[in-house]
């Protein structure tokens, strides 16, 4: 490996993260998000980077725990939350109770931050609303995520948030999935389409995440805490292009298209001889390359193809795929990204803006070994829930490496430790508290 | 002391007013960042930093700039700019400066000394090559938090010579391959995912990294591959072949975590519905035709569909929020525009642009009461703000900088559609 690559792999190689600092040591997160996703986003994002991380789940667990695709279980925990439960402390309370609620109070005032999806109304009478809470810890950061925001004309709406609502509103499916052709009734998948994974709730923790340490790094320079209200629909919102500008500009909205696209074509998946593969090529330069790829180099000359204006009217987006796939069909995926590669590594610039890449099925990203070079998935034991495979943090750095350090836990795993060692609490008390069902 | 009941509600409107925002403090205030990037992953990472306050240096290659200035939907330009580059280049200075002459190398590296971020989005290992990569810019600014963005990595062996673009991530990571129809073949996102949601991930660490260096003084590389973003996003995916061996498959526009949660056809549009438990289930299948509160399995696909396919988008939602389940529409980008609730949290936002007027945009997601994101100007041509960087945060003269635009060091926009400014503007 050349000396950049080189000093990169040896400067970041997930398997010497473990001697190394984290970035947000010192940090404490408590979450509070029962049956909630997106919340476990935000806090498994911040524990990636070092902050600890203390869940609260009801004494009987997180609703979440027993939601179970296809009904598999693990030691009565369903695969998304084990997904997700990771770098963290399993604690139980009864928030419904006025001693569960105390302790509740107290783990949230020893915390910096406080991620919630619970509703404003019900944090207020738990007396855990950030207004409350401020007067006493003026430093906290207080993430309250939901569909619709804490404020605005939609901000009452009562709807329980979820991925899909959040979708949904955010203007991604509908610019996801194939148009109907207007000869009929239109065909269950002519509709927008959900984005297959929980993206909706993904993006709202991850969005969270960031505004807490864009709040964390503002309190490091003013000792000032503060409120981050957040909506899911507005979180993915923000990652559909140029929606706004172009209805502010040009009058228009975007459609949804299939494979196709409005701004950029080729820009599509192609059916080869073993499944699809994305091809994209284009600006004028890499069109130009493509074209020579395929054989077919008197096809910049053709008017339905030689601008970029022309290549993405939809009808030429079509004929161009056809022509595309003519080349690809008999080829595999594997074989096309060679042909690009060689074409390409034989031009700079904007001519070797040719890009490929197997529509992999999940198996057969597992199988690359290039992913299993860089750590990106890891297999978690533990004595309850078995052997788990868990996505990696994606992030590798060379100073306070992101890391994964423990997975799920059964419920109220961690209370001894964390009511005895943070809160102070005597064995008499949590003994007279666990009794009392407390948590 | 809990407060008055219904205070926060009171409380948000007042801590979130968007018009309060110009005179807040901004969160990311005396950061400065360095964006050389093309396209949407980096750009956007360098945006997301700019929205809540970091000044952003973004350098382009003159004279025609980041390719993304000639990515216009149907070909249309307004005012000379793309609308697709106008939302991701927000409250940016834009210089026009080559890195691949040694004056211009020093220049980038004289302005690394006085930044704190570098944002990049080549090919893995291209700024090394042309020497002012992370080795050679921390030598002079070990300070310096530099984010390699790219598809595959900085290391390792898809590593070298593959670019990759959004889509790249959402094919090689697993992402298309759930979403969509189960008889259909995969179904690419019609939007450009695969960047946002990686650059939203590098912009992530990028303040972890700060975080850090506020404690040591030193600043670090951090390499991240967009397909690895897109892989940990797969929530249940990657468990599920763990422990099956197989592929999960896709599953059309119902979640299977939560049937019959989903996207149903209504008579004039689309609606999720969503019923994440027993508590939400029962009124559902109430709604559907139930009779017995037991019947949840009422609630099937099949019936929540000839229910949402007879009645409005509206009907269901008023009728889920009387009942006690959760509906929403499906909206698009005409929906938020003319949204009020989306104006009344500046999502949907208003800019008056000294170059082009009023421009509209999506605001920022995180709403922060103290110090809160905004959008401060819009994208600029290639060198619009060359004076202002040069000039004034090195302190070149205008001689010295005529004669590196003579030497084609530093230059401003071609006169094309995409780089220049609007016609009849005086720069």
């Amino acid at each position: 490996m050349s000396g950049f690559a080189g000093w990169a792999r040896k400067a970041t190689e997930p398997s010497v993260a473990a001697g190394k600092p984290e970035a947000l040591e010192g940090i404490r997160v408590l979450e509070f998000c029962p049956g909630h996703f997106g919340g476990m986003v935000a806090a498994s994002v911040l524990a990636e980077f070092g902050a600890e991380a203390i869940k609260v789940e009801p004494p009987d667990g997180d609703p979440l725990r027993l939601v179970a695709p296809e009904d598999i279980l693990v030691a009565g925990t369903g695969l998304p939350f084990l997904s997700e439960a990771r770098n963290r402390r399993f604690v139980t309370l009864d928030a419904d109770n006025p001693a569960g609620r105390d302790l509740f109070r107290r783990l949230a005032l020893s915390s910096d931050v406080i991620v919630t999806t619970e509703s404003p109304e019900r944090m207020e009478a738990m007396g855990c609303d950030y207004p409350s809470l401020r007067g006493e810890r003026p430093g906290i950061v207080y993430l309250s995520l939901s569909t619709y925001g804490a404020f605005g004309p939609d901000a009452s709406r009562p709807v329980r948030d979820s991925d899909i609502l959040c979708q949904a509103l955010s203007g991604a499916p509908y610019i996801v999935g194939e148009p109907e052709r207007g000869d009929g009734t239109p065909l269950p998948h002519q509709a927008p389409t959900r984005l297959g994974n929980w993206h909706g709730g993904f993006v709202q923790g991850l969005w969270g995440a960031y505004g807490v340490l864009a709040a964390l790094h503002f309190r490091a320079e003013t000792g000032k805490g503060q409120a981050v209200d957040l909506s899911g629909a507005e979180s993915l919102m923000m990652f559909a292009d140029y929606n706004i500008t172009w209805m502010h500009t040009g009058g228009k909205a975007r459609e949804r298209v299939g494979n196709f696209d409005p701004a950029v074509f080729p820009y599509t998946y192609i059916r080869c001889r073993d499944g699809y593969t994305f091809i994209a090529a284009y600006n004028d330069e890499a069109f130009d390359s493509l074209m020579h790829i395929i054989g077919r180099p008197e096809l910049t000359r053709d008017p339905r193809f030689s601008t970029p204006k022309n290549r993405v009217a939809l009808e030429n987006e079509r004929a161009l795929l056809e022509i595309l796939e003519e080349w690809s069909g008999d080829r595999t995926a594997d074989e096309i990204l060679g042909a690009v590669e060689e074409y390409t590594s034989k031009r700079g610039g904007p001519g070797a803006a040719v890009v490929t890449g197997r529509v992999n099925r999940p198996l057969e990203t597992l199988s690359e070994e290039h992913w299993r070079e860089r750590g990106c998935f890891l297999r978690s034991r533990d004595p309850v829930y078995g052997e788990l495979l868990l996505a990696a943090p994606p992030w590798k750095m060379s100073g306070t490496p992101a890391r994964w350090k423990s997975g799920c836990r059964p419920p109220g795993s961690d209370n001894r430790d964390v009511y005895l060692g943070i809160l102070g609490m005597t064995e008499e008390e949590y003994r007279r508290m666990a009794e009392a069902g407390t948590f | 002391m809990p407060s008055d009941p219904g205070s926060f509600r009171a409380f948000a409107g007042r801590a979130f007013d968007p018009a309060a925002i110009p005179g807040k403090p901004e969160a990311l205030a005396g950061i400065r960042v360095l964006e050389v990037a093309s396209r949407i992953f980096g750009p956007a990472t360098a945006d997301y930093l700019g929205l809540f306050g970091a000044e952003v240096i973004k350098v382009e290659m003159p004279p025609r700039g980041d390719l993304m200035r000639y990515v216009a939907p149907e070909g249309f330009f307004w005012k000379e700019v793309s609308p697709a580059f106008l939302s991701l280049n927000r409250n940016k200075l834009h210089v026009g400066l080559d890195l691949h002459p040694a004056e211009g190398k020093e220049l980038f590296l004289r302005l690394a000394e006085r930044s704190d971020v570098v944002v990049e989005n080549l090919r893995a290992g291209t700024m090394d090559e042309w020497g002012v990569g992370y080795l050679q810019l921390r030598e002079r600014t070990p300070r310096i938090v530099y984010a390699a963005n790219s598809g595959f990595g900085q290391w390792g062996p898809y590593s070298a010579g593959r670019a990759s673009y959004d889509a790249t991530a959402q094919a090689v990571s697993g992402f298309s391959a759930v979403t969509g129809f189960p008889d259909q073949p995969p179904m690419k996102a019609g939007f450009w995912v695969g960047d946002y949601t990686a650059a939203l991930m590098s912009a992530t660490a990028i303040l972890a990294a700060l975080a850090a260096r506020r404690k040591t003084g030193e600043g670090q590389m951090i390499d991240l591959s967009q397909a690895e973003a897109m892989i940990r996003t797969l929530d249940w995916t990657w468990p599920y072949a763990g422990s099956t061996g197989k592929d999960r498959v896709r599953n059309g526009n119902v979640d299977p975590s939560y049937p019959p949660s989903g996207i149903y056809r209504c008579r004039d549009g689309f609606v999720a519905v969503s019923a994440r438990d027993e508590d939400e289930l029962i009124p559902l299948a109430h709604a559907v035709g139930a009779t017995d509160p037991e019947e949840t399995w009422v609630a099937s696909t099949e019936r929540v569909g000839a229910f949402c396919a007879s009645r409005r988008v509206d009907e269901v939602v008023r009728i889920a929020e009387d009942a006690g389940f959760s509906a929403a529409p499906v909206r698009g980008g005409k929906d938020h525009y003319h949204d009020p609730h989306l104006r009344a949290r500046g999502t949907v936002c208003s800019v008056d642009d000294p170059l082009y007027g009023r421009v509209d945009e999506y605001g920022p997601a995180p709403k922060l009461s103290e110090s809160p994101g905004r959008v401060k100007w819009s994208a600029k041509p290639v060198g619009w703000h060359n004076e202002r960087v040069f000039g004034d945060l090195l302190g070149m003269t205008a001689g010295e900088m005529e004669a590196l635009v003579r030497k084609k060091v530093i230059g401003k926009w071609a006169d094309v559609p995409g780089a220049r400014p609007p016609k009849g503007s005086t720069p």
